[in-house]
């Protein structure tokens, strides 16, 4: 089994505050894992420490198919195969989808011809067809921004996904299309990161193993038996069972994490 | 033209301390600049007018003077005894500044399209204006007037001789009958040593449409001075532009968009970067009338500031006079968004191929809005140019 990930000993702080605290996690080409934790346990700072976003303190190690990243650009990171797709995807006024994927396309190297095949494929597969030559992000729901994030995976083929937040702030029907689209995207050359807050999505996508995230680290690994201990006890229960004692220092919450909070469907 | 000339010795040149000309220098005195009684040789046609798919017809006007003035659909005119026609003066006070003033004392003819009522102009009447005589002011003067439902197409290039130190004072009318239709468009590619001061007024009556569009590419100093009064009841007005200055340009838009009539709307979307030393001014004043009822208006500048040393001012101004209105307006000023960056070369873009990506795309919501078709391409390759070579360069920030 080829590792497709590789943190080992990740730690990671912004603004003089420590948040992760010695991560180790390793995903192997060809599955799909689950992250899961509270609000404010670092899954988005994993994230974005490993994509490689301005402004954090960061010491340990992260490997992709063995090579170093974290010494890497933004750029560097995604060529060589690792691509994030985003809570909060922003918009980018004037700048079409399809153009935009050609460009970095060639930068990969893939012929224009193949890019061009790809992307009408991939997006009828994703059902994004139509925001093609609308702006990035303009004007998409929730749901329809995590299809056309997962939609650019697809034509850019990358070695390492990290999925960040995908199932946040989306109705049930979107959550059932967007945990279509990462069951979807599973191949044998692909090392899945899907991170969630809440399980709900855990109903319609079975990953190939669980880690649960809780101040900084991951505090256990498992199959779907914690998915069920999640949903029955919540992070409570497993903090009780590790014997962990809750923090009280919660980050700033962003109007979208009321909905991840919230169980509409249940 | 006496009056006139009255009025213009009485002004003085402006020093940058009115508020009408804060940010900007006027580098020429009058009494240095020679008016010209032979026009120069005309120059190449531009890239802007040659990637034009079709024309209605044109007007040539060099250093002042009309030479060329043809067209099939509309009624063209050449006029030299401006004293003659009292809409010459008309739509801008003589007094307004003393460039406003000596172009009424100075300018000796004119251009003048006329659309008559229920005609429709579909592909634009072309008219070049262009300074090529080192050294001199000119005073090159266009009036439209479109007639009741009718519908005109308009586009004007200004250029200049390359490397000629001149003043350029035009100015533009703009009359719109009852129901009548206008797309004007002014790509303004002067050479960077001319100045090039516009006064342009747009005059709408009930019911018309006035789409106005601006190119600002050119001159060391080019300031377009535009004025649209929605008179008649329910007339609608865009005004849509575009500027990229470089080296030490100064693109200065000044704007007053005025509703009178009741239930009309107006929508100014300005879009500009400065690089290098260059600096851009906006203010844009929507002022709202006492009777102006279910007006809705809005403005939007927002700016990109490239280099250290570059500049951009923006000046948005509501005065509201009428309490039965929508209106609002977004100005900003500052570098590429750092988040949008960061999305695109999150994908794999490094960060100059990113940076291009953004520039065509901030410029490319405007160009989508140009209102006259088929200069899209030429207009977004050109200030596309101008920040590569500025990246290439090392001058970008």
């Amino acid at each position: 089994m080829t590792t497709a990930l590789d943190v080992r000993g990740l730690s990671a702080g912004v603004d003089g505050k420590q948040i992760l605290e010695g991560l180790d996690l390793v995903v192997p080409l060809g599955q799909m894992h689950a992250l899961m934790g509270p609000n404010g346990s670092g899954k988005s700072t994993l994230c974005h420490v490993l994509t490689g976003k301005a402004g954090y303190v960061v010491s340990g190690e992260a490997l992709l198919e063995g090579k170093e990243l974290l010494s890497l650009e933004v750029d560097e990171r995604a060529r060589l195969g690792l691509l994030q797709s985003f809570q909060y995807p922003t918009e980018v006024p004037g700048v079409a989808l399809r153009e935009f994927l050609l460009e970095a396309a060639e930068e990969r190297g893939i012929s224009e011809a193949e890019a061009r095949d790809r992307i009408e494929r991939e997006a009828a597969r994703f059902d994004v067809t139509r925001f093609l030559d609308r702006a990035i992000n303009n004007d998409l729901s929730g749901g329809e921004m995590k299809r056309s994030e997962i939609f650019q995976m697809a034509v850019l083929r990358p070695r390492v996904a990290l999925l960040d937040e995908i199932d946040s702030g989306l109705d049930i029907d979107a959550v059932k299309q967007v945990a279509q689209a990462v069951e979807e995207m599973r191949s044998p050359d692909l090392g899945v990161l899907m991170i969630t807050h809440y399980n709900r999505i855990l109903r319609y996508v079975t990953p190939d193993r669980i880690h649960v995230m809780i101040g900084g680290r991951i505090v256990d690994s498992g199959g779907a038996e914690l998915a069920e201990e999640l949903e029955a006890g919540g992070y409570k229960a497993i903090r009780e069972r590790l014997g962990l004692v809750e923090t009280s220092s919660e980050p700033a919450r962003r109007p979208a994490d009321f909905f991840t909070d919230t169980p509409f469907d249940v | 033209m006496e009056a006139a000339y009255q009025v213009f010795t009485s002004l003085e040149e402006p020093t940058g301390a009115e508020e009408d000309w804060r940010y900007v220098e006027l580098d020429h005195t009058f009494s240095e600049l020679q008016p010209v009684a032979v026009p120069g040789t005309e120059l190449e046609p531009g890239r802007f007018v040659a990637s034009l798919p079709e024309r209605s017809g044109r007007v040539l006007i060099v250093d002042g003077h009309v030479l060329e003035h043809d067209s099939a659909v509309a009624g063209v005119q050449r006029f030299s005894d401006l004293d003659d026609d009292p809409g010459f003066t008309g739509m801008v006070p003589t007094d307004h500044n003393k460039l406003a003033a000596a172009h009424a004392a100075f300018s000796t003819e004119g251009a003048r399209v006329e659309v008559k009522p229920n005609a429709v102009m579909e592909a634009p009447l072309v008219v070049e204006i262009q300074a090529t005589t080192a050294g001199t002011v000119s005073f090159p003067h266009l009036q439209v007037v479109v007639g009741e439902n009718a519908e005109a197409s308009v586009l004007v290039d200004y250029r200049s001789a390359d490397g000629a130190r001149l003043l350029l004072v035009p100015r533009v009318d703009l009359e719109l009958g009852n129901g009548g239709r206008l797309r004007f468009l002014s790509v303004q590619g002067l050479d960077h040593a001319a100045t090039n001061v516009v006064h342009q007024r747009a005059v709408l009556s009930r019911d018309s449409t006035s789409r106005i569009g601006e190119i600002g590419l050119g001159a060391k100093l080019g300031r377009l001075d535009l004025g649209v009064s929605l008179v008649g009841d329910g007339s609608s007005s865009e005004v849509v532009g575009l500027y990229f200055g470089e080296g030490d340009q100064t693109l200065d838009y000044r704007m007053v968009i005025d509703h009178q009539g009741r239930s009309t709307t107006s929508d100014v979307f300005l879009k500009g970067a400065v690089e290098d030393d260059a600096q851009s001014v906006f203010t844009g004043l929507l002022r709202i009338e006492k009777d102006a009822a279910r007006t809705s208006t809005f403005e939007t500048n927002r700016n990109l500031v490239l280099s250290e040393n570059a500049k951009a001012h923006s000046v948005p101004n509501l005065e509201i006079l009428c309490n039965d209105v929508i209106c609002g307006h977004a100005s900003s000023v500052g570098p590429l968004e750092s988040d949008h960056l960061y999305y695109l070369m999150s994908r794999g873009l490094n960060r100059e191929r990113a940076e291009r990506l953004l520039i065509r795309g901030f410029f490319q919501q405007v160009i989508d809005r140009l209102p006259i078709e088929g200069l899209g391409e030429v207009v977004s390759d050109e200030v596309f140019r101008r920040f590569v070579a500025a990246q290439e360069e090392g001058r970008v920030a």
